[in-house]
């Protein structure tokens, strides 16, 4: 197990695990949010190659009402 | 009415490669319901309206049963153009970042700009704003920089290549109206061809006029219509002021005289009227 930071909560998750995976895991059930790693962006077609590692600090963010 | 109607909305303009009938660009944050907000901006008439994005946790896609975020239903069904906005960003490489994923998320390559850099008054960063400005023009996005009324801050933007500018009024959310017309009215002369929006501050309608009659493209608000009594009411307004404003700079205001002038002929007084 590794742990990781979602959205500002820690959470341990299995090792190994890519975004796709990571999104399962964390039972995000619809689409329309965006994923970023260490504040970098990470787009949906990368998610299969991208690898979460332990320490990582994950944002995924969806839309709101804005100014 | 119905004919001055009918020439509001042939009076079309461009932006960001869009053609556009509405020159008021509105915010979708503050209203006091969903419902509201709605109602709000489709009175309005704009045909731009504001997002952003925020941390959401696995339990908020449910959305009480729900499928989908309700807020993002709504504004998908307006079917208008979505300016998303990188609100909240203290650097480049936050806003960068922030950009990137809200191309994703709203399918566009359209970016209000907004890099803060004092918590006191929401100013612009100009430094990382011109930064991320430069990264994200050449990985082809539309910026809408938020800036302030700086003439020179603004030629920096353009030299990296933006085609629009959207100068302070005054703070966001402070309703103070234009602080400093002169410098806005500099940004007009300097930059012709750019198009330019006033954005954040605007309290009243008579300071959108003032914004329009400068010569500026457009004016973006939010919590002057979202906070007013009735912000339907107050998004009717707003669309009638941007719309007086463009008019009476397209027309050519008067020059001010330092006396008074009659506008009744005086030739054929009666002699009753002429003073001894």
């Amino acid at each position: 197990m590794i742990k990781i930071s979602v959205n500002g909560e820690i959470k341990e998750i299995e090792e190994g695990l890519n975004v796709h995976q990571l999104i399962e895991a964390l039972e995000y059930k619809t689409k329309g949010f965006a994923v970023a790693i260490n504040t970098t962006f990470v787009s949906i077609k990368n998610y299969g190659i991208t690898i979460i590692n332990d320490g990582d600090t994950i944002d995924i963010l969806a839309p709101v009402q804005g100014g | 009415m119905k004919n001055e109607e009918l020439k509001m909305n042939n009076d079309t303009w461009e932006i960001g490669g869009k053609t556009l009938k509405s020159r008021l660009l509105i915010g979708s944050a503050l209203y006091p319901s969903p419902a509201n907000m709605e109602e709000a901006i489709k009175v309005s008439e704009s045909q731009i309206v504001t997002v952003a994005l925020r941390r959401q946790s696995a339990g908020d896609n449910n959305n009480n049963g729900k499928a989908g975020n309700n807020f993002w239903n709504i504004i998908k069904s307006l079917n208008i153009e979505v300016l998303p906005n990188t609100a909240g960003c203290h650097s480049a490489k936050e806003a960068i970042t922030t950009a990137q994923m809200a191309r994703e998320v709203f399918g566009t390559n359209w970016i209000k700009l907004e890099v803060i850099g004092d918590q006191y008054n929401l100013q612009p960063d100009p430094f990382e704003t011109v930064k991320a400005a430069e990264v994200l023009i050449k990985e082809g996005f539309e910026v809408f920089p938020y800036t302030t009324d700086d003439l020179v801050i603004a030629k920096r933007l353009a030299d990296v290549g933006c085609k629009i500018l959207m100068p302070w009024g005054s703070p966001i959310g402070s309703g103070q109206g234009l602080m400093n017309p002169s410098n806005l009215k500099a940004i007009r002369k300097q930059f012709p061809k750019l198009k330019l929006i006033v954005d954040a501050g605007i309290g009243k309608p008579s300071d959108a006029v003032e914004a329009m009659q400068l010569g500026y493209d457009g004016v973006l608000l939010n919590s002057a219509i979202a906070l007013a009594g009735d912000p339907v009411k107050m998004a009717q307004a707003f669309k009638y002021a941007v719309h007086a404003g463009r008019l009476g700079y397209e027309a050519g205001t008067m020059q001010k005289r330092e006396f008074a002038s009659p506008s009744t002929p005086t030739v054929g007084t009666p002699f009753w009227h002429q003073f001894k």
